[in-house]
């Protein structure tokens, strides 16, 4: 089971960004954050930049760490494949949060 | 019953054995026709009628579910001729507009509620237990309850088509159509009952296929090594167990609405619409690869064999699968492209939708490499597949066309949707399934099929199918609504439907022809022989028709493909026989597949029956508006359930079954991580998407709904504190209790926490119900309906903690637990602990409104 939790490390991740970022937006809609200037942009696209961020760097982690410890083989691959499928998806499903609008 | 000669040496090998060498020595060989004779009468159904209601063997109950669900595909199919009949000319008179509302809605629920996922069920259920090596099912009975309570909601739903009170709102029930003002009759509380009963049979299954796949395999079959099959139906079962709580959630806040008046999906007090389209199409699209993936596990399985040759890809496609599974949950908002949802939350699932085309793909391609490699035979079922090509990735391009946010404003709520919907169900699915029902008929029946019918009935389904639905996505191009019974005098869209009509009465024709061919074959087939197509896998290592006990003796490190039906039959493999008179099967690790213990299952019984009659019960007082009834149901479903534990375990230790020489495992009885174990695990992960579906509606509400914030609320008083925290305490003591119950188990000291932890129970409760006495008004906003139905959530936990703390002191007064055997404390355990943390989260959101309002 251990080898399996592995393998969807990646995916989880993603499931669990998505929701977080799809959580911050429209919890941000709701309470204006896009009216607080924060830098250059907004305090709502800021918060869904970090967390965009933080989780690209972690799914980078788990791509280092998790096959460590597994010798070359199916097992190995599949849990490679499966962090790899992670981050390509948090990085294509969630790349609208760079400068789309956010409430309209 | 025909066992004929050894391997046949033009079957393909697999390309690297489906099990681990792990060391086990063979058992002796016996005679195959003694052991036959041993096993079948434990394992077989009982006689006559009373075999008809009691058996549970999975065979059985997965043939009957596909049955039925064939029954109700061509009762769903008659519908939809209907609806060709009426839409054949512009001004149709074939039906009134109330009768083709009906028939439009109840052609979608059956073909989606009652034909798809239950044949998914059904060919799970039949197929696992031989592809993977077991004589049944983890949980035999729960197979059988699941398929009762399958045919009863079912059949409810369809009668009520006959008596004029069909759902009449669309398959996914829109409020506020669907809501008691503007559907004030019976219709729509039989959708909303009758699905929900219905469920009961998916939520059944999604455990049994799971536990079984995670823990019933082939001594030494590693997950990395398994049929892609069970890596198909793995992630079918969890998407179900993910995918059908939150339209569960949904039909129940929307009953009560309708039957209570709490209002959450409606605007004025709260509420808000949109929370159904949610809560519905999070279950809705995840349903879609809920019904492709078993399909896409059929032609996995396929495709090599009548290919001669190996499946292409295999780490690629189980990290497809795993990729859909995921990406499947992020798609749903893509049917709810026109409701006004802000720009961004519309690109998330543009991309997400877009996306989940790729690991589609990569099975595509991995399935034409596979025939590209190797030589195929244009069998019937290999007819299918090229169907199944053909319709299936038009289907997906439209699919990808409708992600694109400005073509989904276009062609939203038009005939296109329907073209495409068809194409990606009918090609995804019952193309599929016609080519897993033409493969392993040999192995249902025993009997080779008549040459000839079954390529006539091929090609009128898919002519007529593509001469139906091509046509389609003109006539929505051309902009004709979906859901109309009439339509205006406009030429371009006339004879477009008039030849999809008239195509559809020829894709019937094939249908009814296939099933004409398969009773044939059944009838009247010449006897087949063994393993026809020559394949490797497991199902085929058995005599023809399958017996009740599917092996003789179970595979293993050495006899691990369709070569072995021989030796197995013999009693070399694992277990053989029936020594103690009970139905065993083998129990693995999970992830290796190292053999851990033998499970004792569950013999011929009646319980399935009268437990699905006392839930049916239920829904009937609530479908009847007698609400003051329905707690006699629940007293019922009660006392069945208890039934269930009660004729379980033992009361004595038992030897080691004898598996091999030199191999003898613990029987269940003596294990503390059962398959009853690892099935509570599956069941709380769908348990816990319910509350976190609860939850979501919560934030949704409180953030994108009308008419927030709430009024003021009068809970935040020191007695409904005092109430919360004592609830929350007496929580904590009965998790203490339960663990100490075990620790404790050979001491008097065992019955004392079990009572304890029935004390706090009952204590929580009360307190419980202190809090409901104390609960705003729930008609009055959809906040204090939120939190009557979380309060409603805990008590309803409470009573199932309660009961297995109960269970739990029963075991130890029967003398059911020792030294060796815990009985049912890791259960109860588990549901302890998540009574407390969904309990405490709960109180910490009400908290949270109310300090921050």
């Amino acid at each position: 089971m251990n080898w399996l939790w592995r393998a969807l490390a990646g995916l989880i991740l993603w499931a669990v960004l998505f929701s977080a970022v799809y959580g911050l937006h429209g919890a941000g809609c709701a309470l204006g954050w896009r009216r607080v200037p924060v830098l250059f942009t907004d305090w709502h696209h800021l918060a869904m930049w970090l967390v965009w961020g933080v989780g690209l760097v972690l799914h980078v982690i788990l791509l280092r760490t998790m096959p460590q410890g597994v010798p070359p083989g199916r097992s190995r691959w599949l849990i490679v494949a499966g962090a790899w499928i992670g981050l390509g998806s948090t990085l294509f499903t969630l790349f609208p949060v760079i400068a789309t609008s956010t409430c309209l | 019953m025909t066992v004929t000669s050894p391997a046949d040496p033009r079957a393909i090998a697999p390309s690297e054995p489906m099990v681990d060498a792990l060391d086990i020595a063979a058992n002796p060989p016996r005679r195959a026709l003694a052991l036959h004779r041993e096993l079948d009468a434990v394992w077989r159904d009982e006689p006559g009628w009373r075999g008809f209601f009691t058996s549970v063997n999975h065979g059985t109950i997965g043939l009957r579910f596909m049955v039925t669900a064939f029954v109700f595909f061509a009762i769903g199919g008659v519908l939809a001729m209907l609806i060709r009949a009426q839409l054949a000319t512009q001004q149709g008179a074939f039906l009134d507009l109330d009768l083709y509302n009906q028939i439009f809605t109840m052609h979608g629920t059956i073909m989606m509620f009652l034909f798809a996922i239950p044949m998914l069920e059904g060919l799970a259920l039949w197929l696992l237990p031989k592809i993977l090596g077991a004589r049944d099912m983890a949980f035999p009975r729960l197979s059988a309850l699941g398929y009762w309570c399958y045919f009863f909601g079912g059949s409810v739903i369809v009668l009520s088509l006959v008596f004029g009170v069909a759902p009449d709102d669309g398959w996914f029930m829109y409020t506020p159509l669907s809501d008691r003002t503007h559907s004030p009759g019976v219709n729509a509380d039989v959708w909303l009952l009758g699905v929900t009963f219905v469920e009961i049979s998916a939520i059944a299954a999604a455990i049994e296929i799971t536990v079984t796949i995670l823990r019933c395999r082939a001594g030494g079959m590693a997950l990395t090594r398994m049929p892609l099959m069970g890596w198909y139906l793995l992630g079918t079962a969890v998407m179900m167990l993910v995918g059908f709580p939150p339209l569960i959630l949904g039909s129940i806040l929307l009953e009560v609405q309708r039957a209570f008046d709490w209002p959450f999906f409606e605007v004025a007090r709260g509420g808000d619409p949109l929370l159904w389209q949610h809560l519905f199409w999070l279950f809705g699209h995840p349903e879609v690869y809920i019904i492709f993936l078993p399909a896409a596990g059929a032609l996995s399985t396929i495709i090599p064999i009548l290919s001669r040759t190996t499946i292409l890809g295999y780490g690629a496609i189980v990290a497809a699968v795993a990729g859909l599974v995921f990406l499947s949950f992020g798609l749903w908002v893509h049917h709810m492209f026109t409701v006004g949802i802000p720009h961004m939350a519309l690109a998330f699932f543009s991309a997400a939708s877009a996306l989940v085309a790729v690991p589609t793909a990569i099975q595509i391609f991995a399935w034409i490499g596979t025939m590209w490699m190797g030589q195929v035979q244009f069998r019937l079922p290999m007819l299918y597949i090229m169907g199944f090509f053909a319709t299936f990735v038009m289907g997906g391009l439209t699919g990808v066309m409708l992600a694109m946010v400005p073509f989904n404003w276009q062609a939203h709520d038009t005939h296109f949707v329907v073209a495409h919907l068809h194409y990606v169900l009918i090609g995804g699915f019952v193309f599929p399934m016609l080519a897993a029902v033409s493969y392993w008929m040999p192995l249902i029946c025993g009997r080779w099929r008549v040459r000839g019918l079954g390529e006539a009935a091929f090609w009128l389904i898919l002519i007529g199918f593509h001469g139906t639905f091509f046509l389609m996505h003109l006539t929505g191009l051309l902009g004709m609504p979906r859901r109309i019974a009439i339509y205006p005098a406009n030429p371009e869209w006339e004879w477009l439907n008039l030849i999809s009509s008239i195509f559809g009465m020829v894709m019937a024709a094939g249908f009814a022809l296939f099933a004409f061919d398969v009773v044939m074959q059944w009838l009247f087939g010449r006897r087949s022989w063994r393993n026809p197509w020559r394949a490797p896998t497991l199902d085929w290592a058995m005599p023809l028709p399958a017996p009740s006990y599917n092996f003789a003796s179970l595979p293993g490190p050495r006899h691990s493909d369709a070569t072995a039906l021989l030796p197995l039959a013999r009693g070399e493999g694992l277990l053989p026989g029936a020594p103690r008179g009970w139905r065993e099967t083998l129990v693995v690790e999970p992830g290796s597949g190292k053999p851990d213990h033998v499970a004792v299952l569950a013999h011929s019984t009646l319980l399935p029956l009268q437990t699905s009659a006392a839930i049916g019960s239920f829904f009937a007082a609530m479908l009847s508006g007698f609400y003051w009834l329905a707690p006699v149901g629940i007293l019922l479903t009660i006392w069945a359930g208890w039934k269930w534990g009660d004729i379980m375990g033992t009361d004595r230790d038992h030897p080691p079954a004898q598996v091999a020489p030199g191999l003898a495992l613990p029987l269940h009885f003596q294990r503390r991580n059962t398959l009853a174990r690892t099935g509570t695990l599956a069941l709380l992960l769908a348990d816990g998407t319910l509350y976190a579906s609860l939850m979501f509606g919560v934030g949704f509400l409180t953030v994108v709904a009308p008419n927030w914030p709430a009024p003021e609320s009068g809970i935040a008083t020191l007695p409904n504190l005092l109430a919360a925290l004592v609830a929350l305490g007496a929580m904590a003591l009965g998790l203490v209790a339960s663990f100490r119950a075990e620790t404790t188990r050979t001491t008097p000291m065992g019955a004392t926490w079990a009572m304890v932890g029935l004390g706090t129970g009952v204590l929580a409760l009360a307190a419980l119900a202190v809090l409901a006495y104390g609960l705003d008004d729930p008609t009055r906003h959809a906040r204090d309906a939120l939190r009557g139905v979380v309060l409603g959530f805990a008590v309803f936990h409470g009573v199932v903690a309660s009961l297995l703390a109960l269970r739990s002191l029963a075991d130890h007064r029967q003398g059911r637990v020792s030294a060796a055997r815990v009985g049912a404390s890791p259960i109860w355990q588990l549901f302890q602990l998540f009574w407390l943390g969904t309990s405490a989260a709960s109180f910490i959101l009400i908290l949270a409104q109310e300090v921050l309002t």
